[in-house]
């Protein structure tokens, strides 16, 4: 049987329907395991340039690169970040791995950069100064990159 | 009542999910593939016995069902259509112009 709702009620309706989605959309994230795996693994692809084997490093450097493709699949989605809840696809943008992949290759390009300046001024074991800097940045970045994925997927719901 | 109001499909309130602790378990379900029971349990301030029977309810609907998640733990997916139509009947021809604007997030997960 249809039954009538006054106009407040309605609107306190949409409003709990928009709030819910909304704490949904909060917990679009990537893991913080991910974060401190990658700066973990970043430092230690510096300390195997200490050693100063090309072999070990090319091998460590594979390695690294498959098991990042092993675990990125599932993880930098945005759709993973609490072990409560899956977001749905639909509430999450759809660019979010490549916004990932794409911070990730800025900072290959900056630990690049940061080696070679380190190895100009003369700095002992610049590579692995870079890849702690470069480290940092990846703990730092990388929840700022989600928080901002967040903030528009809010923005966009309030559209 | 305004012509948008007139040419909206017939809205009706829809006592299964539409009474205000279903409709914010519905809308949480609504934007998750799959959410945990204390999840839920947490955001609506519910105790575990007054969830179970919300969840019991829209199950006998086949609204939700329950299922093991990843971790294992006892988690919910929503597994049937959300009924259509915003949750209001439009009483007034001021609560028309309100309305429209704010139904589109009703619109959005129909």
């Amino acid at each position: 049987m249809a039954e009538h709702i006054n106009c407040a009620d309605a609107g306190r309706a949409l409003d709990d329907v928009d709030l819910r989605r909304r704490q949904i959309v909060a917990q679009i994230d990537v893991p913080g395991w991910y974060w401190w795996g990658l700066a973990l693994a970043w430092v230690g692809l510096g300390l195997v340039t200490v050693a100063g084997n090309p072999w070990l490093s090319v091998a460590a450097t594979v390695g690294f690169g498959a098991a990042h493709s092993a675990v990125a699949a599932r993880v930098i989605d945005g759709r993973h970040g609490s072990r409560q809840l899956s977001v749905r696809a639909d509430v999450v943008s759809r660019h979010v791995p490549a916004l990932v992949i794409g911070f990730l290759v800025t900072l290959v390009a900056f630990t690049v950069g940061i080696a070679l300046a380190a190895a100009a001024l003369d700095a002992p074991q610049p590579a692995l100064i870079a890849s702690i800097v470069v480290a940092i940045a990846v703990l730092i970045g990388g929840p700022r990159l989600m928080a901002s994925v967040r903030h528009r997927a809010e923005r966009s719901e309030r559209r | 009542m305004t012509s948008e109001a007139s040419q909206a499909p017939e809205a009706r309130f829809d006592e299964l999910i539409h009474p205000s602790t279903r409709l914010s378990i519905v809308a949480l379900l609504a934007s998750a593939d799959w959410i945990d029971f204390a999840y839920v349990r947490d955001r609506l301030e519910l105790s575990d016995s007054a969830l179970s029977k919300q969840f019991a309810t829209l199950e006998t609907r086949g609204t939700s069902l329950s299922g093991p998640s990843a971790t294992g733990a006892e988690g919910y997916k929503y597994a049937s259509p959300i009924p259509a139509g915003p949750p209001s009947r439009v009483t007034s021809p001021r609560c028309a112009q309100s309305l429209p604007a704010r139904s589109r997030m009703s619109a959005a997960w129909n």
